[in-house]
């Protein structure tokens, strides 16, 4: 029988964040690589706020986000709920519930659909409620309109901070590029890690210096400019420079696809799946989240191309485009800085024309068109041997992205694709499937390389003799000569051959 | 209610020629998903285009047959069963009819028509249900083009429902092909015939729903408000709960169909307009802050509508296996009803298999509670919707 309580239900409404607050209250964050998060505390501590990055997502963090929300929630819900909350829970056991809801605050970013990523809320309300934490601060940046203040004023996120946030994110997407593409062919392990180290923490201080101007031209000749990253990037590279590596050991190249969450952390919500690659002998081809930022300006642009009997669509479609230009631009001009090895985005326009036959770029929620369009992409196009696609359990736009997948496999029956649902739980079942593909993967590298090989008409220690003549350094852009991997392509442009 | 969309869309519409259409064009469309609240207006939409109306042929509702039929193989990922479910209607209309169909149409519905369209944040579809064609799609031409094999055309559009000028231009594009020279004009007319259906069917059932809440209170009956996604009202995703219900003999009323006569809505939400908490009637920002999904917000109306409802003693929520929209309501819906001593029940995890042993258990459980507490239950919601404190607070005691 239910009892009748004195209020009527009301959603949680947090308290606001005000000025004096910025002095005494440390911003969570999380759900991005630790580059990512070390540029973004950067980014915050610039900017005059205490700011901490949550401990990278555990299986414990797993059992207790599900322990504590509604039943039914997909994978990363139930990891980023339980790792707030177990964070939460470690501090109160050291300091009081009380100074826990009053010393931190967490900040996350939210969205109007289609999605339930827009009611992630929901679930971190609930498990805080179920936990006594109810007056815990929760705020959300709606990524397509994410600047404005929050209530209380406390918490600006002005055009200034999300400006140096972009740039901090994307270097970071470049370091875990090149930090990708050394690793695999390191002769000394752990000197690709160690020189990442170092380059995140070159960007870090860069972030934490930049001055931002806090007009609106200000903040755009800023951010094509932004001189400290940038000289900051080429200080990182150097740290890459002396990692000494052998690019003719044969590896199977492995993208990696899939729910943004998933494909974008590196531990075990999504099985440790980079490093576990890595160790199985591949190289991986990560996700970089600049993909993510330029698919919201184009379905953004989107809407305004449908829509051009509203007022200002021409000028409001104008701009979007111009933001996508620009966000290119300058992420183009990062990998210079790295001397183009950083591969190059794929463009939108792309991605959505391979898409087409198979899924409508006009659907939204989740990642769209783009699971398809990239895997389409890297096969067709020789950026991998293999596609990993991550997917969460319970993921709503995901599973209907890989049932379209069915048609693309029936026009491309040789393209390797791995389409692993994430638990959290059942790691064995996804790996081993992963491994399955990956088996063949290896043996389409080694054929590929043979017949490198012959075209080039070198020999392998002919090769390795050319390579070492050469004295190239370590990060530079590397050849493309029409074969996915890297030892493979090498000896094609050794030789002068194309395949 | 009517809700305004196209002014003189007819008047400005020139006859169109329709000498290279076929007269006898037969349009198959899945009873599936949004299906279940918009089948009126499509019916009419594709009339208005020269499709007869017997010529507007529906898959039949879900059943374990149907699906054995036509789905084996088809299906390519584990996902909620009403979307999963899409493949078993494609396969309907592609090869289970006598007569065949030319053209098989089912819409991408990436944004629905809904009575909170201006109160809310926004009106779109579940993910799933935007994208399940898409997906459905993939397991008919995987092993080459099933849709071609039965010389159907498929066309399967992305609409926005919500916004009429957009959906014109959708539809037009997506069916030229189908109705040669069909011009924007052509189809804003036949939307304005489809939703003129549309609403004169809601308005009826709304209507009759009136009046059995209003019998109901008179008589002191106690109603069940049946709180679901559309699709829960296909006898083989909702698995006929509702008919369970009513065969003990209370009337059972779904959310879509509530009444949203002013004056009832009035006496039930006016006090909150006047002391500034709601802003409208339909104002549900403060419950529910992310309302983006058409269905989860007219979800939400009903239950803050049955919370307040006299007559309305209970609330039996059904939710599909894996509704990720549903998901994180579960806990506001119930609290939203148990504020004001409702009783709440709920079905979840509904899949292909209809429980019928536990659905006869959970039945007579409800119909116990009902029997026991609905009286003093319409009397205290009656008194708390009068402001009568005292009498909430006796008959609060006499529960505990």
């Amino acid at each position: 029988m239910s009892i009748v309580s004195q209020k009527d239900y009301q959603a949680y409404k947090p308290r606001g964040f005000t000025t004096s607050d910025k002095e005494k209250v440390t911003l969570l964050f999380g759900g991005l690589t630790w580059r990512a998060e070390r540029l973004l505390e950067g980014v915050f501590h610039g900017s005059g706020y205490h700011a901490r990055a949550l401990p990278q997502a555990t299986k414990a963090d797993l059992l207790r986000g599900r322990e504590l929300a509604d039943v039914g929630q997909c994978c990363p819900t139930a990891f980023t709920a339980g790792n707030l909350v177990n964070f939460l829970l470690d501090e109160s056991k050291a300091r009081g519930s009380q100074d826990v809801m009053d010393s931190y605050a967490y900040l996350t970013a939210g969205s109007c659909g289609s999605c339930r990523f827009g009611q992630y809320h929901q679930s971190y309300e609930l498990a805080l409620s179920n936990l006594g934490l109810d007056a815990f601060r929760l705020f959300f940046m709606d990524q397509t309109n994410p600047d404005g203040a929050q209530e209380g004023g406390g918490l600006d996120l002005s055009p200034a901070l999300l400006s140096k946030a972009v740039l901090g994110i994307m270097a970071a997407d470049v370091i875990q590029d090149v930090e990708y593409q050394l690793r695999p062919y390191e002769l000394e392990a752990g000197a690709t890690d160690r020189a990442s180290q170092l380059a995140v923490e070159e960007l870090y201080q860069a972030c934490q210096d930049a001055k931002v101007p806090a007009n609106t031209l200000g903040v755009a000749a800023w951010t094509l400019h932004s001189k400290g990253i940038m000289r900051a990037l080429c200080r990182a590279r150097r740290h890459f420079d002396a990692v000494a590596v052998d690019r003719l050991q044969v590896k199977p190249k492995v993208k990696i696809t899939g729910e943004f969450y998933l494909q974008t952390v590196e531990g075990d919500p999504n099985y440790n799946i980079h490093s576990w690659l890595e160790k199985e002998g591949a190289e991986v081809y990560p996700a970089p989240v600049v993909i993510w930022l330029d698919y919201l300006l184009r379905f953004n642009s989107q809407y305004w191309e449908d829509r051009p009997y509203l007022p200002r669509a021409r000028f409001n479609l104008a701009a979007l485009r111009l933001a996508s230009k620009a966000l290119l631009w300058k992420y183009d001009q990062m990998r210079r800085a790295m001397n183009g090895l950083p591969h190059r985005v794929p463009r939108q326009h792309d991605l959505r024309d391979l898409a087409a036959p198979y899924f409508d770029g006009r659907l939204s929620g989740g990642e769209g068109d783009m699971l398809i369009g990239k895997a389409i992409w890297a096969h067709t196009r020789n950026k991998a041997h293999m596609i990993a696609e991550l997917s969460p359990y319970g993921c709503m736009p995901n599973t209907m992205s890989i049932g379209a997948m069915a048609a693309v496999q029936g026009a491309h029956p040789d393209m390797l694709w791995a389409a692993l649902e994430v638990k959290g739980d059942s790691e064995i079942h996804a790996l081993s499937r992963c491994q399955m593909l990956l088996t063949e993967a290896k043996s389409r590298a080694a054929e590929e390389f043979d017949r490198a090989l012959h075209a080039s008409g070198l020999t392998l220690s002919e090769a390795k003799a050319r390579a070492a003549e050469t004295r190239q350094p370590v990060v530079r852009s590397l050849p493309s000569r029409g074969a996915s991997g890297t030892a493979a392509n090498l000896v094609l442009d050794l030789g002068g051959a194309e395949l | 209610m009517r809700i305004p969309i196209l002014r003189n869309a007819s008047a400005k519409t020139p006859s169109a020629d329709r000498s290279d259409r076929n007269p006898d064009l037969r349009v198959g469309i899945p009873r599936i998903l949004n299906q279940w609240s918009t089948p009126r207006f499509w019916t009419a939409f594709f009339e208005e285009l020269g499709v007869k109306r017997r010529n507007v042929v529906y898959s039949s509702a879900t059943s374990d047959a149907q699906q054995k039929q036509y789905s084996q193989g088809r299906g390519a990922v584990d996902c909620c069963y009403p979307v999963k479910c899409i493949s078993g209607h494609y396969g309907e209309l592609l090869t289970g009819l006598k007569k065949p169909v030319d053209v098989l149409f089912s819409p991408k519905v990436v944004s629905l028509r809904s009575f909170l369209g201006s109160h809310v944040v926004d009106c779109l579809g579940c993910p799933r249900v935007m994208a399940g064609p898409e997906s459905a799609r993939g397991g008919f031409v995987r092993e080459g083009d099933s849709f071609a094999a039965s010389g159907v055309r498929y066309v399967s559009p992305v609409v926005n429902m919500s916004e009429p000028m957009l959906l014109a231009r959708q539809l037009t594009k997506a069916l030229e092909p189908v109705f040669p020279g069909l011009s924007h004009d052509e189809t804003l007319r036949a939307i304005e015939m489809g939703w003129r259906e549309q609403d004169d069917f809601d308005a009826e059932s709304r209507e009759v729903a009136h009046e059995v809440l209003e019998r109901c209170e008179r008589e002191s009956r106690p109603a069940i408000l049946a709180l679901g996604r559309p699709y829960h009202m296909d006898p083989g995703i909702g698995h006929e709960i509702e008919n369970e219900l009513q065969a003990c003999g209370y009337p059972v009323i779904w959310g879509q169909h509530l009444p949203l006569d002013t004056q009832l809505l009035d006496r039930l939400f006016g006090k909150d307009i006047r002391d500034g908490s709601l802003a409208s009637h339909f104002d549900i920002s403060d419950v529910w802050k992310s309302s983006y999904s058409a269905n989860t917000n007219e979800l939400i109306w009903a239950a803050r509508f049955g919370a307040r409802h006299p007559a309305i003693a209970a609330a039996v929520r059904f939710s599909s296996y894996e509704c990720g929209m549903d998901q994180p309501t579960y806990t506001p819906v119930q609290k939203i009803l148990e504020a004001r001593g409702t009783l709440f029940f709920s079905f979840q995890d509904l899949d292909a298999t209809k429980p019928s042993g536990s659905v006869r258990i959970r039945t007579e459980t409800i119909s116990y509670y009902l029997e026991r507490h609905s009286k003093r239950i319409m009397d205290r919601k009656r008194a708390l919707l009068s402001g009568d404190a005292e009498k909430v607070r006796v008959l609060s005691e006499s529960d505990e």
